[in-house]
């Protein structure tokens, strides 16, 4: 899935490179950590249900596993690329690094849309993927997870598979698990969970108190969904919210100045998040078009849709009231964006570091599955809020002591740790 | 007791910070508990040159108060509305409480919270109501304490999240239920806070527990002469206050004559009065996990177990059965008896000058006589540390009700006491009575049962009334009275504690159980063996029978009974108003 006109992975490269300055690594670690570690690509035949056999392409990078076994999850989408792959595993690697779990950087992905396949083909793809990396993979090498358009179903064929071949039970092989079946409890709320408690923190930091503050929010998804939920339980306001809508191929964003019911839009909305624009007009929301999110009078503005959702094209439309943007979505803002939040004087809590929650309980369900003993919901959300919050001061501290931007002292925190790790192993 | 949310600063992740030693999670209501640590915690601040005694620290331990805010959305959240109103059992609450998660936004606070503390916790709940209402509901509630000993933190947080768990869970428990029915309240939908607090006391092995607790009042409702009523009375207890706050046997004695012993009948019969249990923490091996019951990490071994901690030092003496005295101390081997006599009698604790001087300033403070928790700790080589757990107003009534001394004698005086406690009247037309000749000390835990019963149907009735029996009401030792909570006999407007040859412990000296009472206009006539006129059993007797278990008899009056208490002469009867 490239970027339009975006090399993600040239970008990713590009994000290193101006925090290497900052750290003045030297050029072998730089070397090092701007490439992936290691990199797989094979075929899986898979006889479809029409007797064909079709030959899918397939991919893992492990970038980087100094730090622990690599993480990250397995897409599955038509324009798959392995550059996409590339960059996706090397934000995983800072991710985990920036929340301090000991976990390394992967991705992997099919190319394939599940959308025209069935059940039975897809399990085929599963199994393939793991008969193909089934020694490079494990609890104690790389551990996958899900990811765009694979889930806990997924996961489990994939588990399945790698324990037939190793004889055994393994659970920390994968996460992303249904409950009960591996999976941890907490796992669906955890992203954006952990994006509401970085914006608790940052808005300590800012000194304002949430009930005073209001918020817009770009997706409908799960991370969303939980956002907003626990957002408004600690006594915040969503105003607007923007989706896509699957029937118009286009984005809509829906109003309400009182604030949005998130269980009222839950229940009117499709599988893929899309809100009904009918049922919503005649609970009082305005529909408004997709971009009028960015411009709403709110102090806070999540995106947690898609990537290069800010851009210099729409960012000077983002309202003087806003204070704080927090990250939802992987990579929703492009550098030029960027640099009009920095003159804006916009808190930015960066994409690696607001939605680390998914990856954090995903360590935590990992953690979980290699002692086979499992965690009461309570024990999860308060280590994730922990985990979070200890991630966020780490890095507005050192933001704060070197007038950093928050993405960049992220950044210098993240790739500061790996470096060191791969100086420690004696690798550079 | 001005204090309110926004007086307290908010938990910042740390329960010992030195800036902080008084902190919140959440917004809302603190409760009244939390709001009378927060008005000691003003008092000590305030009032630090009035209250040094040398040779005493005093403060008010570090403590975290979960607002109701939490309380709120953890019962909104887990949707437990629904089965809450269908006033399931105890044990079903605490069950539906025990698997409900508690709000994602406090858990990381609660978790940094028993990530800092390893030392014991009292999770106490802290009720809106009783702040609201200026009332106490002492004792209707859960505390738990929980060790603080599991090296990970993961066990201490499970502990604590468990703890808070199930002091929400009983603010729904039948018992708690039925003490707000019986005032009223039960309209008003409770909401509580939990004061997590550091447990005063030290290690003893597998135990924590501090070298003593108590509960000091400054005003006495029972003075023993040459004792007066604002003089005040202390309870002393060896290791936790549950002993007393339970009504188990504990010292009382007056600040202005801490030498002078209880009235009991024999020095020898102190050996059996006295407290022979205590209460303490459990920071051994983890017990069985039991995180429904309040007294999960709790152990109440005998006191040859605290005197191997070595802590009888400033609590025994030793009864010497060949001179029928006591033996200060615990220097010879015999039956010990808790009598605190090397604080209260050589002064080698400046205890009681302590408490003398909090009770004034508090007072002062408070404007009204007052009730304080407090405990000590005496670790090795450092002064005592003295913790200031609570301050409260009590209630004391000072409307005129005159009861004479003729008055006592009239033969239209059913019930005659001239120890009795409250102040005021109320009109009954019901009384419920534990009949004499079927009583015997072994039955007391089946008369609690019968009673309840009865009450149940008279509170369904709307039908106050008056309550005879024998021994102390709420004892939680079965053997010293009749072991009743408060919500079985919730209904009752006037008690009689009774006495028999064979039940005649001392009159009870205001465990929580009292508190309420009085606090709810209760009015209490303990009519002391062998003493005037007492009860007329054989009116009782001729009275209409509506009811009759096996040793509890419901009666109905042909004339109202008018029930009254003289607060300054203490005397009280229960008057008939019609034909003697």
């Amino acid at each position: 899935m490239a970027m339009k006109g975006v090399n993600a992975f040239e970008v990713a490269q590009a994000q290193f490179d101006k925090v290497a300055a900052i750290l003045d690594l030297d050029p072998a670690t730089r070397e090092l950590l701007r490439w992936p570690l290691r990199e797989h690509s094979f075929a899986i035949p898979v006889r479809m249900d029409d007797g064909r056999v079709r030959v899918f392409r397939g991919f893992r990078v492990q970038h980087n596993d100094a730090r622990g076994p690599s993480k990250g999850g397995i897409r599955f989408h038509p324009q798959e690329t392995l550059d996409t792959v590339r960059a996706l595993a090397t934000w995983m690697t800072w991710k985990c690094a920036v929340v301090d779990i000991p976990l390394g950087g992967g991705k992997g992905g099919v190319i394939c849309d599940p959308h025209h396949l069935s059940q039975r083909e897809q399990e085929l793809i599963c199994r393939g993927w793991v008969r193909q990396l089934a020694r490079s993979v494990g609890p104690f090498q790389d551990v996958p997870a899900p990811d765009v358009m694979t889930s806990g179903q997924h996961m489990l064929w994939m588990l399945d598979e790698f324990e037939a071949i190793h004889g055994g039970h393994y659970p920390g092989f994968i996460t992303g698990k249904p409950v009960g079946m591996g999976g941890s409890e907490g796992r669906t709320e955890a992203t954006g969970y952990g994006v509401v408690f970085t914006i608790r923190e940052a808005l300590k930091e800012l000194g304002l108190d949430v009930k005073a503050t209001r918020a817009s929010v770009q997706g409908f998804g799960n991370v969303a969904q939980y956002a907003i939920r626990l957002y408004t339980q600690i006594g915040g306001t969503v105003t607007c919210v923007a989706c896509w809508d699957e029937a118009d191929q286009t984005a809509y964003s829906f109003r309400r100045e009182s604030g949005v019911d998130v269980d009222e839009l839950v229940s009117i909305s499709d599988r893929f998040g899309g809100i009904d624009r009918a049922k919503a007009k005649a609970l009082g929301y305005e529909v408004l078009p997709g971009d009028a999110w960015l411009e709403q009078p709110v102090e806070i503005l999540v995106p947690a849709a898609l990537e290069n959702q800010i851009r210099a094209d729409n960012a000077p439309k983002i309202h003087a009231k806003v204070k704080l943007f927090a990250e939802g979505a992987n990579g929703p803002t492009t550098p030029d964006a960027d640099a009009i939040l920095q003159e804006k004087g916009v808190f930015v809590v960066p994409d690696f570091l607001a939605n680390a929650g998914g990856v954090t309980c995903s360590y935590f369900e990992q953690v979980q599955s290699n002692m086979n003993f499992y965690w009461e919901k309570d024990e999860v959300l308060a280590r994730l809020d922990t985990k979070m919050t200890a991630a966020f001061h780490a890095v507005s501290e050192l933001a704060r002591k070197r007038k950093l931007f928050m993405r960049d002292a992220a950044y210098v925190i993240a790739i500061n740790r790996v470096a060191q790790a791969c100086r420690d192993r004696g690798w550079v | 007791m001005s204090a309110t949310v926004e007086d307290v600063p908010r938990f910042e992740r740390r329960l010992f910070d030195p800036a902080r030693r008084i902190s919140r999670i959440g917004e809302g209501s603190l409760g009244g508990k939390a709001r009378g640590l927060v008005t000691a915690a003003r008092i000590l601040r305030e009032r630090r040159a009035d209250l040094d005694v040398p040779g005493l620290s005093l403060d008010v331990p570090a403590l975290c108060a979960v607002s109701t805010s939490v309380f709120d959305a953890f019962l909104d959240r887990n949707g437990l509305g629904p089965l809450l109103a269908e006033e399931p059992s105890d044990a079903v609450i605490a069950l539906a409480f025990q698997k409900a998660t508690l709000p994602a936004e406090w858990l990381g606070d609660l978790r940094s919270l028993a990530e800092d503390a390893r030392v014991p916790l009292a999770c106490r709940s802290s009720s809106a109501l009783e702040d609201a209402l200026g009332r106490p509901f002492a004792g209707v509630y859960g505390t738990k304490m929980i060790p603080g000993t599991p090296p990970d933190v993961a066990g201490r947080f499970k502990a604590l999240v468990d703890a808070v768990k199930f002091v929400f869970a009983t603010t729904f428990f039948h018992e708690a239920r039925a003490y707000r029915r019986a005032v009223g309240e039960l309209k008003e939908p409770e909401r509580m806070a939990v004061v997590v607090q550091e447990v005063v006391g030290r290690r003893h092995g597998e135990r924590f527990y501090p070298d003593l607790s108590g509960v000091a009042r400054s005003y006495n409702f029972y003075p023993v002469a040459p004792a007066e009523p604002r003089e005040g009375v202390v309870d002393l207890a060896l290791g936790l206050g549950k002993t007393i706050v339970d009504g188990g046997r504990c010292w009382s004695f007056s600040p202005a004559h801490p030498k002078r012993p209880p009235p009991v009948g024999s020095v020898r019969d102190l050996v059996d009065v006295t407290q022979s249990r205590f209460w303490a923490v459990n920071v051994g091996p983890p017990p069985p996990y039991d995180p429904m019951t309040e007294t999960e990490y709790l152990v109440h071994p005998h006191l040859a177990e605290a005197e191997a901690d070595g802590t009888l030092r400033y609590a025994a003496s030793t009864y010497d059965a060949g001179s029928d005295r006591l033996v200060p101390g615990t220097g010879r081997p015999g039956p010990r008896v808790l009598d605190f006599a090397p604080i209260l009698s050589w002064n080698e604790l400046p205890l009681v000058p302590a408490l003398r001087r909090l009770l004034e300033v508090c007072e002062e403070e408070i404007e009204a006589p007052v009730e304080i928790e407090f405990a000590l700790s005496l670790p090795p080589a450092r002064p005592a540390r003295l913790g200031f757990l609570q301050v409260r107003p009590l209630l004391v009534s000072h409307e005129t009700e005159e009861v004479t001394a003729d008055d006592l004698a009239s033969p239209r005086a059913v019930v005659s006491s001239s120890h009795a406690l409250g102040n005021g009247r109320h009109e009954v037309r019901d009384a419920v009575y534990v009949e004499p000749e079927a009583f015997e000390a072994r039955l007391t835990p089946a008369v609690a049962d019968e009673i309840e019963g009865l009450n149940r149907t008279l509170v369904e009735a709307g039908r106050p009334y008056l309550l005879v029996g024998f021994g102390r009401w709420g004892s939680s030792d079965p053997w010293l009275g009749i072991p009743v909570r408060w919500d079985q006999i919730s209904g009752a407007r006037g008690i009689v504690e009774a006495t028999l040859p064979q039940m005649n412990p001392e009159p009870s000296q205001g465990a929580h159980f009292f508190h309420n009472l009085t606090s709810f206009s209760v009015l209490y006539l303990t009519v002391p063996f062998g003493t005037g006129r007492g009860v007329d059993w054989g009116w009782l007797e001729s009275q209409e029978l509506v009811a009759r278990t096996a040793h509890v008899r419901h009666v109905r009056t042909q004339a109202p009974l008018v029930l009254r208490v003289d607060g300054r002469s203490r005397r009280g009867v229960a008057w008939t108003t019609g034909a003697a």
